[in-house]
């Protein structure tokens, strides 16, 4: 359980901030990094867990909510989205997806390594659905003043 | 001869504004929202001028004096020369309103200002006591306008909108991002007909101004690391170049300063790609062990790639002798290993993220859902290389390992 808890809240949050660094992050923002990241794999291991869904499925619904963060965090910290998108990102991206795919291939399993190759790809379009999904929601969207006068009927111009 | 602006104290120089607005409530009226100008030569003051900022980059002389002994010694026409020159910059027009009198009028036409409106009875319904210029008792109010040409260079400009959109290409931002900024930089400074032409790496800007030639720049930009930090600074600065509170220079200054930025530094990297590979490695599964393990081999990794960096050599190289690199060190952790049985899998999953395309592939996916498809393949093509790069490296190792010493069916 212990194990479980450190291996899914605490790792990703870390490491998303280990690989921040290599992209120059400026240290002020670390920690929306790392919330972002942890966020991300969160989602991610909720669906693929719990639900029925395929991999790709929860990374989708993984990216979505990395994105989501993202731009809310761009609109409050004002700073550029692409700090917390390719930081957060991170823990989704199909890595051990190329791994496998290369070792079946030396085995060669060719059966296996289709299919991880396969999946891999169907990962990359799950975060290619999630991102191009939030970005198209409009920036007003995210400006807290805008769901303020919503609630309070007051037309903008 | 000196001007300065005055921000504290503003009414110490009442006397003087008194002497061109004989009423000090209207004065008062907008002295605290005016900015304050004030001549001097040797240290004693020869005119002061109250300018306030309006709508619409407009902005209005709302009191000039000159002390009454120094008048037509052309003080007041360098003040006006001197704040137009100053707003000119935030102001596309500069308003003066005066009393209808031959004299006031001619300084103000000679200053290169012409007629804009009139406030009928200004005068008599404001001002307690009627008042008198040359004998004319004063009633209406005649609005003066001056056009402010600022006098900036198109070529510097641009050069510095380029200059940014070289920075923050080179660093890893998005393609409609450095539109944006070049677009929001050359506005500010009223270069209105600009055209953008954005590859992943190059940029094409050419503009017209009125009347003038067209400039057009060309600046190849060759794919580089990703300093977001850098990004972030210069996106900060485009911010405040729109808002108005950087002059040109200044921001050139800026953005050679921000250029300088030096990335983190070496061991602080070593460390990041090393946690971060540890860490990965837990969470897709490897032990504590193996973590650890992952954790040495993305330092090594990392060391490598900074190394490999600074003799610039190719991403192939780079990443193809990584991926050797990870595995070969992964294999040799297993079979040295004094901590017992380690799989090699957690080891080199973990340690083969810091390889990992993640800017060039979420970037790609942005620029194709942005419909620049043109930058968006080609960031794609690099992401997809580097990540078949590394499984060439991985692979060839692994079928050494394999064929040679028969070490996967172990």
């Amino acid at each position: 359980m212990i194990r479980e808890v450190v291996a899914n809240v605490l790792c990703p949050f870390i490491g998303t901030i280990g690989y921040s660094v290599l992209y120059n992050v400026p240290r002020r923002y670390y920690l929306s990094c790392g919330m972002t990241g942890m966020a991300g794999w969160l989602v991610y291991l909720f669906v693929a867990k719990y639900t029925v869904l395929s991999a790709a499925v929860a990374s989708f619904f993984g990216t979505v909510v990395v994105v989501l963060i993202s731009r809310m965090l761009t609109v409050r910290l004002k700073c550029p989205v692409t700090v917390f998108l390719i930081s957060g990102i991170f823990p989704l991206v199909p890595g051990a997806g190329v791994y496998y795919t290369a070792y079946y291939l030396v085995m060669e399993q060719l059966n296996l390594a289709a299919q991880r190759g396969l999946e891999a790809i169907k990962v990359a379009f799950g975060i290619v659905l999630g991102i191009a999904v939030v970005l198209a929601v409009p920036r007003e969207f995210f400006q807290p003043g805008y769901w303020r006068q919503r609630k309070y009927g007051i037309r903008r111009k | 001869m000196k001007i300065q602006q005055v921000t504290e104290n503003k009414r110490k120089y009442m006397d003087i504004l008194l002497m061109a607005d004989p009423q000090e409530d209207m004065i008062d009226r907008y002295l605290d929202q005016s900015d304050l100008f004030v001549l001097s030569e040797e240290g004693v003051i020869k005119t002061v001028c109250a300018v306030q900022v309006l709508k619409d980059r407009r902005c209005e002389i709302k009191n000039i004096a000159t002390v009454k002994e120094e008048q037509g010694k052309g003080y007041g026409r360098n003040m006006i020369h001197y704040v137009c020159e100053h707003y000119s910059d935030r102001c596309d027009m500069m308003y003066v309103g005066t009393g209808n009198s031959r004299k006031t009028l001619g300084f103000y036409e000679k200053c290169g200002f012409v007629n804009s409106h009139i406030l009928a009875g200004f005068f008599t319904d404001n001002y307690a006591e009627p008042i008198y210029e040359d004998g004319v008792q004063l009633v209406d109010m005649v609005y003066l306008k001056k056009k402010l040409e600022s006098e900036i260079d198109v070529k510097k400009v641009v050069d510095l909108a380029l200059e940014a959109g070289r920075i923050l290409l080179k660093n890893g931002g998005e393609i409609f991002r450095v539109e944006e900024t070049i677009t929001r930089i050359c506005n500010r400074f009223h270069v209105d007909q600009v055209d953008i032409f954005l590859l992943s790496h190059g940029i094409f800007v050419s503009v017209q101004s009125e009347g003038e030639e067209i400039y057009t720049r060309v600046k190849h930009v060759p794919l580089s690391g990703a300093h977001l930090g850098i990004v972030t600074e210069v996106n900060a600065l485009s911010r405040e170049i729109s808002a108005g509170n950087v002059s040109i220079d200044a921001a050139m200054e800026r953005l050679k300063e921000i250029d300088r930025h030096p990335p983190k530094k070496g061991y602080f990297q070593i460390l990041g790609a090393g946690v971060g590979s540890g860490c990965f490695g837990y969470l897709l599964g490897a032990t504590l062990k193996e973590s650890i393990a992952a954790f040495c081999i993305g330092c090594l990794l990392q060391f490598w790639v900074l190394a490999a960096k600074r003799h610039k050599m190719s991403k192939i190289i780079i990443n193809i002798a990584g991926g050797v690199l990870i595995t070969t060190l992964a294999i040799a952790v297993k079979h040295l290993s004094i901590a017992g049985y380690l799989r090699m899998e957690g080891m080199i999953i973990g340690s083969i993220m810091p390889l990992v395309p993640g800017m060039a592939f979420v970037n790609a996916i942005r620029e194709i859902a942005d419909s620049d498809f043109l930058s968006g393949t080609v960031r794609m093509i690099d992401a997809l290389l580097v990540f078949v790069y590394i499984a060439i490296g991985v692979g060839v190792t692994l079928s050494i390992y394999n064929n040679l010493f028969g070490g996967l069916s172990i």
